[in-house]
Formats: C-alpha cells, structure tokens, sequence
C-alpha cells in the first residue's frame, strides 16, 4: 500500500487513453470525411463501451495472457467512443463560413484540415479525452482481475479479507484522481473555449 | 461437436439460471434507480438552489467505483442479493439524475414562457411541455444506467452472489479461456442488446413532434 | 377594460415602470411602442401577471388581478410571443386546444374550436390539424400561435411582437389577418412593436414609452400631427415627411426585398426557397431576370408530378405596374383584389418590387396628416 500502487493505477491510464487517442483521432476524422463508414465506425465504438469492463477485459485476456497488456488494449478500446464521437462532433460543428472561407482562399483538403477544423474542433475533441481519461481511471480498477494491479487489487484485497482501511485507501485515491484530472482538465478546456469565442462572449 | 454438447450438458442449465440472477440484478435496480433519478431529478430542477450544491456532491459519489459500495454494503449487509441490488440502484440512479435535469434544464424558455401565459400551473407546465420534450434526454440515462448495471452486474459473482461474473471469475481462477467466454460473451450480447432495446423505446416514446430535431442532431 | 393605476416595477437600482398609469377600453387595440428598454414588454407582462409590480394595481374590468387566481387569470387572457412557441410535441390542434382544455371544455367542442380556427384562417382543417410546429414555415406557425391564444375566446389579447421575426410579405399578411380578426371579433388587443409603421397599420391608439414613462398616448393620427417630443417625432420619423400626393408614385411605396424565383427551376426547389423564405407565393422570372408570372403554394399543390417546373404552374394573371404609375391606381386594385400584394416592374420588365397593405396605410397617413 503505497505511493506506487497509486502511479501503476495511473500509468495503466495514461496509456489507454493515449493509445486511444491514437486510434481515436484518426477514426474520428474518417467519420467526418466519409459518410459511409461514419455509421459503422460510430456503432462499433458504441458496441465495444456498452460491453460489460469485465467480460471484455475477459476476452482479451484469452488472447494477450494476463497482465497489464491486457488491461490497456482493453482501455483503449473501452476509452474509443468518446474520443471518436468527439473528434467527429468537433469537426462537423465549426462553423461553415469558416470552412466556405478556407476552401474560397484555396487551401487543400488536407491543409485545411491541420491548420482549420482540427484546431477548431480541438476544445470539443479534448472534453471527449477528458471523459474518456475520468472514465479510465473508474475503469482500470478492473485490472485486478485480470492481474494488472493497480489501486483495483488494494480493494479487492480489503474487500476479501475484511480490511476498511484498504478500501477506503484505494478507493478515496481513486476519486481524488478522478476529481483532480476532472477539474485540470475540465480548467483547460474552459480556457480552450474563451479562446475561440473570443472578446465578444 | 462433442465439446459443445459437453459443454452444454456441463454447464447449459447454471448458464441459463445465472442469465436469469444477472437480468434479475439488472431489471430490479434499474427500475429502482430510474423511478429515484427522475424524482430526484425532477426535484433539483425545481429546485435550483439546492441543485448548485447537491449536483457536484452527487459527482463526486460517482466517481466511486461500484466494487466499493458492494464491498461496503457486503460487508454490511452480508451476501444477500439485496446488498447487489441496492448498490447497483444507486448507481443506475445517477445517469437517470443528471439526465433529467440536464433534459428539463434544456427546455427552451420560449415554451415555458408560452405555456405560463397560457394559464398552466407548475404540475401542467411540468407534465405537458417540460417531460415531454426531456424525454429523449431522460431515456438517454436509462440507457446508460442499463448499461453500466449489465456491466457491474457481473461483481455481484465477486462476492458469490451469481450472475453471468460467476463464469468469468472462475474462469480466470481456474484458468479456463472457454468459461471465461460463457460468462463473458452473453454478458456482452446482453449489454448490447438491452441497449438496441432502449434505442428502440427511444423512439418509440418521443413526441412525434420533436423526432426530426432529434434526427438532425 | 384594462387599467394601470401608478405602476412601479424595480430591478434593483433600474427602473423598468415608473409611476404608469393609463386605460384601454374594451375592443380597443392598443400598440406599446418606444426604444428597447423602455419597459413595453414589461408593462405587457404585467397584465397576465408574468411580472409582478413593486407598487400600483392594475385592474381589468374593475377588477385588481393581483387579488385573482394566477392560473385562472392567465387563461382568460390570450398571449401570443415573438419566438412563437408552438408546443413542438404537439400537433397544430393539440396546441391550439391547449387552453380549452385546461378549462375542461368537453372534446367536441375541443374539435369545433380546431375546426373553426383554422377555418379563419384559411388553413384547411385536414391539411394542417394533424401537423406539427416543425413541418410548418415561420408565417404558418405564427398563425397557429395567434389562434392558440384565440382559442378560448379570452376578451382580451397580449401579444410581445408577435410578427417580429418574420419576413416583410408574412409579417403585413398576417397585420391584415389580425386586424381583420380584432374587427370581427372585437378583443381588446394590447401589443408590443418597435416598429412605428406596423404601430400605425394596427392601433386604434399607440401608448409611446421611454424609460419607463409614457410620453405620449394618442390615436395614430394625433401622433401623426401632435407628436409630444423629439424621440416620438424621430420615431415616426419618414412617416411624418411631407410629399405631394399628386406626385407620389408605385416608386415610393416599393418594398424591394422580395423574394423570386426562376421558372426553370423544379417544384421542388421552388416549395424549398417558401419555406425557408417563410412565404405563400413567389414571384416567377425568367433567365433575364424579368416577369412572367407567379406561383403560389395552391398552384404547386394542385399538380402532382417530380419532373414539374414552376414554369407548368406559373399564373401571369395579375396586373402589374410600372414604377412610374400613379401610386393611387396601385392602391385601388391592391384594395379591390383579394391579393395581399401588387407586383411592380422597371422599364426593363424587371421585378422593381411590390406594393402591399401597409404601404396604403403609409401612404394615407402621409396624405392625411403628413
């Protein structure tokens, strides 16, 4: 019971949700361009998070073996939905004039994509990460069945032998590392925001 | 083809029965945390002052995860089926909570406005424009409520309390990748198919008026 | 009868009411008019109670209504508000029931309520009873809301610049339709405008506010000739200029933004343009921009068929105008027909603009008291 528990816990996190920012970002911009894939992609996104935690984490164990592999591929894929769908919202939701603006002054489909909507559709697509990122660390607690340690074995292990003071050990880490992420990340995205809605909100 | 009839001479009966404890699980503590989010929500939205304060509390409690509250009621309560579904009810309660009030707070003012000046009281305003055009919000927290229950569901095994988590953690003990499959595959196909089924009273429920609006976004 | 006895109403250091006191009598359409923030609204809501006075009493009929039922009170008196708010889970007969029911009126006359409505105004019961708000244009809605508000024959009717957010053609179709409505009907009408000229279309007397006080009520054409200061002299502003009426032409009563539409376009393209545009008929040109004809919503939903252009259904058989005719010839046939506009053309034949119902009242007043 220490310190360590506490950043294994974390690092399971941060490398779920990277890794699903990583496949996230590009799922998200190809919903964007093409409509046909938008409803699939979308739908198995959804799919893969209504999924029980446990019984995915299960499956993939049978493939990948026990351990913290397990863990953060099955983060990842939990994590997807709301990097994705975000990443679609944000871009599909800057303005049109701004995009009208962009094509007149003859930039390419590609540049505009890097240098306009994507800055644009930054702030919306950054709460999509915070969510997933709050969600995660709820999520990760898991690990423990599927022998990935972290804060989720500290409470298994109170729970079984009776102890309170496991239990509340890891579990108030837990939400402290869920608020303190939320309100951080929650600050920069207020700031994200007033940046783009400029002097005039 | 062997295996498969082992298997299911094995294995097929507590499957089924312990399909049956997980809907059971599910079906009990979202109907009790649905009927309490909505009145809770209901309540805040009216109720703006103690909104500001009991909002954010009730956050802060959700990010606790739900081994603990089974933990705690277990060890509490003992291993009655009650300590699950208590537990689960209150989680389910939290998705339907935020959602109503989110859903009524969305209402525009125009419609409240239009609904005053024509005569309506609180009780009308709220049963006749208010829910009405909250509803698509408020079934969006039932699905998630349902879905989150399917998936906490399977700790009720943890603590020897059945359910389709029974497979999965034996499984992972004894080290048997196909019974971890027969808790976890139904599992899944459970979650996703109660969400298709919520998708479906969805639409089925919201005003024809506002479905297009709906549709749009 | 409506009456404001020493009315005051506070928001922390503003005042938004400031000791108003005056009188609508029965039947009397009564137009609040100033600059934004001088408590027009305010005064309006008041009468239904949606805000609430620091001081002062108002009555109607004798009556002090802050000693009346909220509820009760609300429900005999109609309100009609700019952003509509039409009930979108609701059909256009649910909505327009909505009171009388809340007053327990039995189904059947439920249903004769609907029926005579719409009959009013000309929206046929089977097409429109079972739509919702949202399939509707702005001008449609608006409609429906102004009956919702009729619809248990309140004696008294508020409505917060109900034709505000609509284009110019709906906006005078419908001043003619509530005019007609309040002749017939005989309300007590107060409504609220920051529009001095839909203010001299409708009042039979124009209450003119700023900061809270009245500056002047009078009939409009008292206002016309007497205004009582500067900011009600700027508020009439073109309304008061002179011109000979002798040499007044279709020029000078033209609205130009109307809306057109190429006759080779589809119908469809065509029935796209009045919704957005929030119109019953468009004017009809050809490659060169100039007339020949017009169609409206009944000729399109006459004809059945994807493949129709507008140039299958266009009528050309309305009179048009050049711009330098005689504005009086205008006004004789736009009040001889039962068309709400007149089409005026430039020398090129092309579409110059239109002359409509308000453009007369303009033009009287201008003449008369001008």
């Amino acid at each position: 019971m220490s310190v360590s528990i506490i950043l294994e816990h974390l690092l399971m996190v941060v490398a779920a949700v990277f890794c699903s920012i990583l496949v996230g970002l590009p799922l998200g911009i190809a919903s964007y361009f093409f409509t046909r894939v938008r409803r699939i992609i979308l739908f198995v996104a959804d799919v893969l998070q209504t999924v029980p935690s446990l019984a995915l984490l299960g499956i993939i164990m049978i493939f990948v073996g026990a351990g913290k592999t397990t863990v953060i591929i099955g983060i990842t894929l939990y994590s997807l939905l709301p990097i994705v769908r975000n990443t679609y919202l944000g871009l599909s939701e800057v303005d049109p004039g701004v995009k009208e603006a962009a094509r007149g002054m003859g930039m390419s489909r590609f540049y505009r994509l890097m240098h306009v909507e994507l800055p644009l559709a930054f702030p919306i697509i950054f709460t999509g990460i915070r969510i997933a990122t709050v969600n995660a660390i709820g999520t990760v607690v898991f690990a423990a069945s599927v022998g990935g340690g972290g804060l989720g074995a500290i409470i298994y292990k109170g729970i079984r032998v009776m102890n309170m003071k496991w239990i509340a050990f890891g579990t108030l880490s837990l939400m402290a590392m869920a608020i303190v992420f939320d309100i951080a990340m929650g600050g920069i995205e207020t700031r994200l925001n007033r940046k783009f809605s400029g002097p005039s909100n | 083809m062997e295996y498969l009839t082992k298997m299911i001479d094995l294995y097929g009966e507590s499957l089924l029965r312990n399909i049956g404890i997980h809907l059971l699980y599910v079906f009990a503590s979202v109907s009790i945390g649905f009927v309490l989010g909505l009145t809770l929500g209901i309540l805040l939205y009216r109720s703006e002052k103690y909104a500001k304060i009991i909002l954010p509390v009730l956050s802060v409690f959700n990010t606790i995860p739900g081994i603990v509250f089974i933990g705690i009621l277990f060890l509490y309560l003992g291993m009655k089926p009650a300590t699950v579904i208590i537990a689960l009810s209150i989680y389910a309660m939290f998705p339907v909570l935020k959602n109503t009030f989110v859903g009524l707070t969305n209402v525009e003012r125009r419609y409240i406005e239009a609904a005053r000046g024509c005569g309506m009281n609180n009780r009308q305003i709220l049963f006749r424009v208010e829910l009405p055009l909250a509803i698509p919000t408020i079934i969006g927290g039932l699905r998630m409520a349902t879905i989150y229950t399917v998936s906490w569901s399977v700790l009720a095994a943890m603590i020897g309390l059945g359910g389709l988590g029974e497979f999965i953690y034996q499984g992972i003990n004894i080290n048997r990748n196909d019974i971890i499959l027969l808790g976890a595959i139904p599992a899944a196909v459970l979650a996703i198919a109660l969400g298709l089924l919520i998708d479906v009273l969805q639409r089925k429920v919201t005003p024809r008026g506002i479905r297009k609006e709906l549709n749009r976004r | 009868m409506i009456q404001f006895e020493h009315v005051v109403k506070k928001y922390g250091d503003a005042t938004v009411l400031d000791d108003i006191s005056f009188t609508i009598e029965p039947g009397q359409f009564a137009v609040l008019i100033g600059p934004s923030g001088c408590g027009k609204t305010t005064t309006l809501k008041t009468i239904n109670r949606l805000i609430e006075p620091d001081d002062g009493t108002v009555r109607i009929d004798g009556d002090d209504i802050s000693e009346v039922n909220r509820v009760q009170l609300r429900r005999r008196i109609g309100y009609v508000i700019q952003q509509i708010g039409l009930f979108p889970n609701m059909t256009v007969a649910q909505n327009i029931t909505v009171v009388p029911k809340l007053l327990k009126y039995s189904k059947e006359d439920c249903d004769k309520i609907v029926h005579d409505m719409l009959e009013m105004v000309d929206m046929p019961y089977d097409q429109y009873a079972h739509k919702y708000p949202s399939e509707m244009s702005g001008g449609q809605q608006q409609r429906i809301g102004v009956l919702r508000a009729l619809a248990a024959s309140p004696p008294i009717v508020l409505m917060d610049e109900p034709f505000g957010a609509l284009d110019p053609m709906t906006r005078s179709a419908l001043q003619d339709e509530i005019l007609h409505l309040q002749k017939k009907l005989k309300k007590t009408i107060v409504f609220v405008t920051h529009d001095m000229e839909e203010a001299l279309n409708l009042a039979d007397v124009i209450i003119f506010m700023e900061n809270g006080k009245i500056t002047q009520m009078a009939p409009p054409e008292e206002m016309l000739k007497n205004p009582a200061n500067e900011s009600v002299k700027n508020f009439l502003g073109k309304h008061i200029a002179v011109d000979d009426p002798s040499t007044l032409t279709a020029a000078d009563f033209l609205r130009t933004n109307v809306v057109t539409v190429d006759s080779k376009k589809s119908l469809r393209t065509c029935t796209a343009q009045m919704m957005r545009s929030n119109v019953d008929s468009l004017i009809v040109t050809d490659e060169n921009d100039k007339y020949i004809g017009t169609v409206s919503v009944e000729d399109i939903k006459s004809v059945s068929g994807d493949d129709l252009r507008v140039a299958d259904v266009l009528k050309n058989d309305r009179e048009t105008f050049r711009v330098d005719d005689d504005a009086k010839r205008c006004f004789d046939k736009l009040l001889s027909t039962k068309d709400n506009y007149v089409i005026v053309l430039k020398h090129d034949d092309t579409v110059a603009g239109i002359i409509t119902k308000t453009s007369i009242a303009k033009a009287l007043a201008e003449r008369l008291w001008g």
